[in-house]
This record gives structure tokens, C-alpha cells and sequence, in this order.
């Protein structure tokens, strides 16, 4: 069965920003003016950077087997047995972080909101909903994300646009910060929340113009990047960034300090959090996606809804591991940072062993693509 | 088979979906009536022998200790349910004082949670934060610090960062006790007070969040609007109550503010001032209308110079007597010069006053922060140090002023 190629470029672009904007919206600029005080926008920007030579990696890599995702190319490039502890991997560490992005979401959802409500409540809604969304094929994967994605970028840049009448360009200077400890480690974590653009190889194959992913790969992360430093930008500049420490969600808390104009509403935290749900749902919507579709690519089954449901109980239990808040971010952190190993160096070596090798997709082979 | 199955599947979506809807629950469901709605909270010092009376709610002798630590007592206001006007019909009745709008209670505890518990083992609905307008700290606690009081609704996910804080002469309880003319919610009336001195210009938009930033920040201290209730109940701004990292380190005069207004170049200005030309009684009442500052920082010799220019725009408001007479713009001129040698005083004599505390309420170690981080950096790097380092730093203040418009007398 040869796939469908309906996906177009802008499509494409969307998933990769709806994608990456998730849970990570609200902690980051903690992350950030933990890097470099503030110059955190600069330590999102080098985060972005860094991320994007891993998304470049694996856009070239789907690039050269346009109908191929890196479950199977990897097979063709290093072998079987190798490729396969680097499958999975990459299956795992998805699921794994779908199960954290579920965790955060969850407790943001205890401590701000739904204080009575068990947090397994909110986690398995949120991982339900994922779980049934993924039946569905890529095209109508595609379609979801376009759909909600003038949903985020909106109320953001509302929130934003409104904050900066409080802001205060001295928070902001200098711009590369007055202190740098602990800025490759934040840079690090800033990376990892752009993790989500992996999805990339699931994609390509599915593109009725592969060449064309690199464009939809650079925008994307560009619009993602850009939304992430302007809300870095913002928080700190309305906060300073050394009450931006004292935040567990300064992003929540901006939208806790943000009014509309002419008194109708006072507090756009609600709202915000909102827009934030369908923003995670589309993160987790793309992880757990991954996961399973590459999941059966790997056991070489035509259909991937199988494993949907398969995987919920998995995807839970580690959501419920880390025991606090606290452990879960250091958790989240650490699994972050070590992920980067499987989204940048593991397509790394697999280009460059395809350059050495000669190995290239063939797009006219008749392979069967689930 | 085909439709069988399809129906099968509708089926099963449909089962699925129906436990989504059992499983959102009501968890969190809390009807109005059940929920204590805050308005407004005091903490004050607690009354001697406080301890003794303190049932044991939050600690207990053995398991559980009591801190060691002053008692305080805290006071809130609850909106009573259904008597809150909410429309402009019903805000015309009544006004027969605050007594039937709002219910004030307080309790002892050793910190602000340990207070509030013990409330609310008092009280049969949940105290609720989420309409928290105003908070009234007394002058003696924030003497003491206000850690304590900050970490509590800086954690609180329901408190808003726009909320007013302030610090209060005398017992902060009086204020949840006043019963003003005007609003007939007496958290309702503080606010209005502190959102109109706003407008009106003689109190700088300062809520809780921007307090607790401008406290955190290295190069700058926090402060907040320091009140005073009179006698017929209504609130007077008394001046600005600065801080030293959480520590309330003294109180300016009313006045000041419109200095430290100046110094920052906020707007509306909205004071007015005495300016004196020649004899005693030859005095002119003006007040400014916008001001401009730029605040600059360079080095030399090693050492950071604050370089304040002030501009204020200013009309003429009152003639005491008519011995002077404004029939040209020459005769402007003069007062607009004493004017500037008053504002320039008046400024420097507030800044002075701050460098003798060490409390940085202008942030100027942001400036030095953020344009000189080289030697931040190298020198100072840590809010205690530039503490010590804002005692001894220079600053300059430049004064410029205009008189624009005279009002509707010719002379």
C-alpha cells in the first residue's frame, strides 16, 4: 500500500509550530533567567539554535529517503540491529516524554486551576484524548494542527502585545546578561523543549513535495523560536528577571498581571490557560503519535492504531513516576537534556554514515509505508 | 458487515466519550453562597497574651511546633452573598455604612497561613482569594519584615499581582473596619482611593506585583503607598513606605511622592506646589502637568555617576495676592526659574534622604546593572552590596521646566 501524499508545505509548517509550542510555554522563561538572568532572551535564541541543527539533521536525513521515516531508513543506513536499539530509543524517549508533558500539564492544572480534582484525572483526559486522536491518518493529523494553530499564536501575542505597556527595556539589558552560570545547562533545556520538530520524519514521507520539508522545517521553528523569545522577552520585561526566579510559571503569572483594556476582563490567566490546553494537547497529540506510528513501522505493521491504546497504560504509569513538582521538572530537565543524544546525535551519525555509505532513498522503490 | 461494523465503532466512540464526561466530574464544584469570597485582608500585630488564646489549629506542642515567632492577627473582609450592589439600580439604596455589605473577621497565628486557618476553622465557607483587592499590612509588622506575608500570596495561585498593598498607620484593622460614604464596600472604597490617587497623579500605579519585582531586583528596593485613616473614615495618602530588602525602612512625606514621581518621570503628575517670587507673601500656587526623565549613567574614574534630567511641564493654578501681576510671558520667566530651583531641591533632598537609608527606591543599580554591567559585575553583583555602594554614589540632578498655560485670567 503506497501512502497518500496530501500534506502540504504549509501544513507542515504549522504541525512543526504547534508542535513545538507546548507545555514548555510556561516554565521557560524560568528556564532562561536561570541561563543568563537578563540576557534570557538570548539564551532562548541560542536554545532555538541549538535545536535547529538537530531538526536540520533530520530534515536532511528525510530529505534523502523522501519515503522513509528514520525507523526505516535507519535499518537501511547502519543495519538492522543497530537501528533498532536507536528506534528504540527514539519510540521510547517519545513516549516518555508524552507521559511528561502529560505530568506537567496535570499539575498545572491541580495548582492553579482544579485544585480538588486527583491529578490522574487530568493526566489520563488529556493522554485519552491523544490516545483517540491518533487513530486517525496523517492527513487528518495534519488537518488538526492547522486548525488550531491560529489558536495559539493569537491569544499569545494578545497577552504579549498587551504586557508591554508594563515592561521595562532595563530589565532586558544587559543583553547577554550579567551572570552565566549555569547557561549551557538552561540552553540545553531550552533545546529539549523543541524536541517535538522530530516529528518531521514522520511527515516527510506523507509530503507531496519533500523537497520542500527544509522550508516548512526552518519556518516552523522559526515561528515557534520567535513566539518563545518574544514571550521570554515579555515576561522578563515585565517582571525583571530576578522575580522571574521567584516564578514557578512567570508565563501563568503574566497572564495573571495582564488586563484587557476598559476593564473586560482583569485577569487573562483563564484564558490563557485555555489556549495552553489546546496548545499541550497538540504537543502530546504529536509525541504520542510519533511514538506509535514509528512503533509500528518498527514491527512493520500496516496500521498503527493498534498500538494507540497499547501504549496508554505504559505512556500513564510513567507519567505518575516522579513522586513531586519539583522531581518532576528535575525529572523533565534531565530527560531533556539526555534526549537531545537521540533528536541530534543519533540523526547525526545517520547522515554521516549515509554520506560515507552512499545510501539514498529511492522514491520510486514501491515500499510499504503504514 | 461494513455498516455493521461502522455502527459498532460509532457505538464504541460514543462509550468512549461518555466516560470523558464522567470522568470531568464536579470535583471542583463550589456554589457562590459556600465559598467565603475575600475582599480585603489586615495584618496586624497581635494583642498581648495573644499565645494563650490561640487554639491549637495549625501546630501543636508536641508533633507539630509552634515557630518561633511574633503573633500577628489577621483580619479579612468577606463580600456577604446577594449584598453586593451589582448593578447601578441597586447601588443607589442604602448606604447606611459597610455593615451590611461585608463581614470583617480576624484571628491570631504565628505567620499569615497559621492566621487564616485558624479563621477558618471559624467559618463555614472556604476562604476565597480570588477577589482579593486590597492588602493592609500596620507599620510595625512591616518594621519587623515582610517575608512572611509576601511568600504567602506570592504562592497563593489564587491572589491577583494587581492587587494594592499597603502599609498603614496605626492598626491595619481599622482600615477593614471603616465604613466610608462613598462605596459602599469598604475594600472597594481602598481600592478606588489608591486607583484615583493614580489617576489623579499623586500616587505612582504600584500594585503588589510590581512591589514584589521591584523588591527582587538587585538594584532596586520596593516600596509601597503608606495611608492614614482620618476622621471621617476616609483614607488619606500619606507618602511612600520604602523598603530595605523585605524590612520597612521609613515613610516620606506626601510631597515627596511628587518628587520621587519627578525623579522616575511618571505621569499623570498631578501635585501642586508653592513657589515663592521675592517676598514672603508674594507666593504662586502651579502644578505640573507632564513630566520627562532620562536617567543616565557613565563612568569615571572607576566610579558610576547617575546623571537625573527632569523636565516638567507646569500651569499656573493660584495667585495668593495680586501684588504680583502675570501680564507677559517675562513675568513667567521668574517663576518658572524659582520653580525649577524648588523642584531641584525638593528632589535632592528626597534622594539624599533614600542614600542615608541605602534604599534604592529609583532603581538606579538597575541603570548601573544594565548599562555598566562590566563594572556590576566587578564590584557589586548582589543587592546587599549595591546597598552599601548606593550610600556613596554620585548623582546629579538636572532640572528643566515650563510654564505653558495660566488658566482663564488675563492677569
Amino acid at each position: 500500500m503506497k501512502q497518500a501524499k496530501h500534506i502540504t508545505t504549509v501544513q507542515v509548517a504549522a504541525i512543526m509550530t504547534s508542535t513545538i509550542i507546548g507545555v514548555g510555554v510556561l516554565p521557560i522563561p524560568l528556564f532562561a533567567v536561570r541561563g543568563a538572568g537578563s540576557g534570557a532572551p538570548l539564551v532562548t535564541l541560542l536554545g532555538a539554535a541549538v535545536a535547529f541543527v538537530g531538526l536540520f539533521l533530520i530534515t536532511r536525513l528525510g530529505m534523502r529517503f523522501p519515503d522513509q521515516s528514520i525507523v526505516q531508513y535507519g535499518e537501511v543506513v547502519i543495519g538492522k540491529w543497530l537501528s533498532w536499539i536507536g528506534s528504540i530509543g527514539v519510540i521510547g524517549f517519545f513516549a516518555i516524554l508524552t507521559s511528561l508533558t502529560a505530568r506537567e500539564f496535570g499539575e498545572v492544572v491541580i495548582t492553579s486551576v482544579l485544585t480538588k480534582t486527583p491529578l490522574e484525572v487530568t493526566v489520563i483526559v488529556m493522554l485519552l484524548l491523544a490516545a483517540i486522536s491518533t487513530r486517525n491518518d496523517i492527513t487528518t493529523f495534519a488537518y488538526i494542527h492547522l486548525f488550531y494553530f491560529p489558536l495559539l499564536l493569537g491569544p499569545a501575542l494578545l497577552i504579549v502585545a498587551l504586557s508591554l505597556k508594563n515592561a521595562d527595556l532595563i530589565n532586558l539589558q544587559p543583553l547577554w546578561g550579567n551572570t552565566h552560570k549555569g547557561m549551557l545547562t538552561n540552553v540545553l533545556t531550552i533545546a529539549s523543549l523543541f524536541q517535538g520538530s522530530f516529528i518531521i520524519t514522520s511527515i516527510i514521507p506523507a509530503m507531496r513535495e519533500p523537497r520542500k520539508a527544509m522550508t516548512a522545517s526552518v519556518f516552523g521553528l522559526v515561528i515557534a523560536g520567535g513566539m518563545y523569545v518574544t514571550i521570554v522577552a515579555a515576561t522578563v520585561g515585565v517582571f525583571g528577571s530576578e522575580e522571574t526566579k521567584n516564578l514557578l510559571w512567570p508565563t501563568l503569572e503574566l497572564a495573571k498581571a495582564t488586563s484587557l483594556p476598559a476593564n473586560v476582563l482583569e485577569r487573562l490567566d483563564a484564558a490563557f490557560l485555555a489556549v495552553w490546553v489546546t496548545a499541550v494537547f497538540t504537543t502530546l497529540f504529536s509525541s504520542y503519535y510519533l511514538a506509535v506510528k514509528e512503533l509500528s513501522k518498527l514491527f512493520r505493521l500496516q496500521d498503527h492504531k493498534l498500538f494507540s491504546f497499547f501504549l496508554l497504560p505504559a505512556v500513564f504509569s510513567m507519567a505518575m513516576v516522579p513522586y513531586n513538582i519539583l522531581h518532576m521538572y528535575e525529572t523533565i530537565q534531565n530527560v531533556g537534556r539526555i534526549g537531545l543524544f537521540v533528536t541530534i546525535a543519533y540523526p547525526g551519525l545517520l547522515l554521516v554514515v549515509a554520506i560515507l555509505r552512499k545510501k539514498r532513498g529511492e522514491p520510486s522503490e514501491k515500499r510499504s509505508a503504514g | 458487515m461494513k455498516s455493521g461494523l461502522r455502527v459498532k465503532k460509532a457505538l464504541l466512540s460514543a462509550f468512549a466519550a461518555s466516560f470523558i464526561l464522567l470522568l470531568t466530574g464536579c470535583w471542583d464544584r463550589l456554589e457562590i453562597e459556600e465559598r467565603a469570597v475575600v475582599l480585603g485582608i489586615s495584618v496586624d500585630t497581635a494583642p498581648p497574651g495573644a499565645a494563650k488564646r490561640e487554639g491549637e489549629i495549625s501546630h501543636t506542642a508536641e508533633g507539630f511546633p509552634v515557630p518561633d515567632v511574633h503573633m500577628i492577627r489577621v483580619s479579612v473582609q468577606i463580600a456577604l452573598p446577594g449584598k453586593i450592589p451589582l448593578g447601578p439600580g441597586e447601588s443607589g439604596g442604602g448606604g447606611k455604612g459597610s455593615e451590611q455589605t461585608v463581614w470583617v473577621v480576624g484571628a491570631e497565628g504565628h505567620t499569615v497561613d497559621d492566621a487564616i486557618m485558624n479563621l477558618q476553622q471559624q467559618i463555614s465557607g472556604k476562604l476565597f482569594f480570588g477577589h482579593l483587592r486590597v492588602i493592609v499590612v500596620s507599620e510595625d509588622i512591616a518594621r519587623r519584615g515582610m517575608q512572611n506575608i509576601n511568600d504567602y500570596f506570592h504562592r497563593n495561585p489564587e491572589v491577583r499581582r494587581m492587587a494594592w498593598m499597603m502599609i498603614c498607620k496605626g492598626k491595619a484593622e481599622k482600615l477593614m473596619n471603616a465604613a466610608p460614604e462613598l462605596e459602599r464596600v469598604p475594600a472597594l472604597y481602598l481600592m478606588s482611593t489608591m486607583d484615583n490617587a493614580v489617576k489623579l497623579g499623586k500616587f505612582p500605579e504600584n500594585y503588589v506585583g510590581m512591589y514584589w519585582s521591584n523588591s527582587a531586583k538587585q538594584g532596586q528596593e520596593g516600596y509601597l503607598p503608606y495611608v492614614e485613616l482620618k476622621k471621617h473614615q476616609n483614607i488619606e495618602v500619606s507618602g511612600v513606605a520604602y523598603f530595605k530588602d523585605d524590612k520597612l525602612e521609613g515613610m516620606t512625606k506626601p510631597f515627596q511622592v511628587a518628587a520621587y514621581m519627578s525623579i522616575m518621570g511618571m505621569n499623570p503628575a498631578g501635585y501642586r506646589g508653592v513657589v515663592k517670587i521675592g517676598g514672603a507673601s508674594d507666593s504662586v500656587m502651579v502644578y505640573a502637568t507632564s513630566r520627562r526623565s532620562t536617567i543616565k549613567v557613565r563612568m569615571q574614574d572607576g566610579e558610576p555617576i547617575v546623571n537625573v534630567s527632569i523636565f516638567t511641564e507646569v500651569n499656573l493654578e493660584e495667585k495668593i495676592n495680586d501684588q504680583i501681576t502675570i501680564k507677559d510671558s517675562a513675568s513667567l520667566i521668574q517663576i518658572e526659574e524659582q520653580n525649577k530651583k524648588s523642584l531641584q531641591k525638593e528632589t535632592k533632598a528626597l534622594i539624599l534622604e533614600m542614600q542615608e537609608k541605602g534604599a534604592d527606591i529609583f532603581g538606579f543599580g538597575e541603570y548601573v546593572r544594565a548599562k555598566k554591567p562590566g563594572y556590576w559585575n566587578a564590584r557589586i553583583g548582589s543587592k546587599s552590596k549595591w546597598q552599601r555602594a548606593f550610600k556613596e554614589l554620585r548623582i546629579e540632578v538636572e532640572v528643566d521646566s515650563k510654564i505653558r498655560r495660566i488658566g482663564m485670567k488675563a492677569k
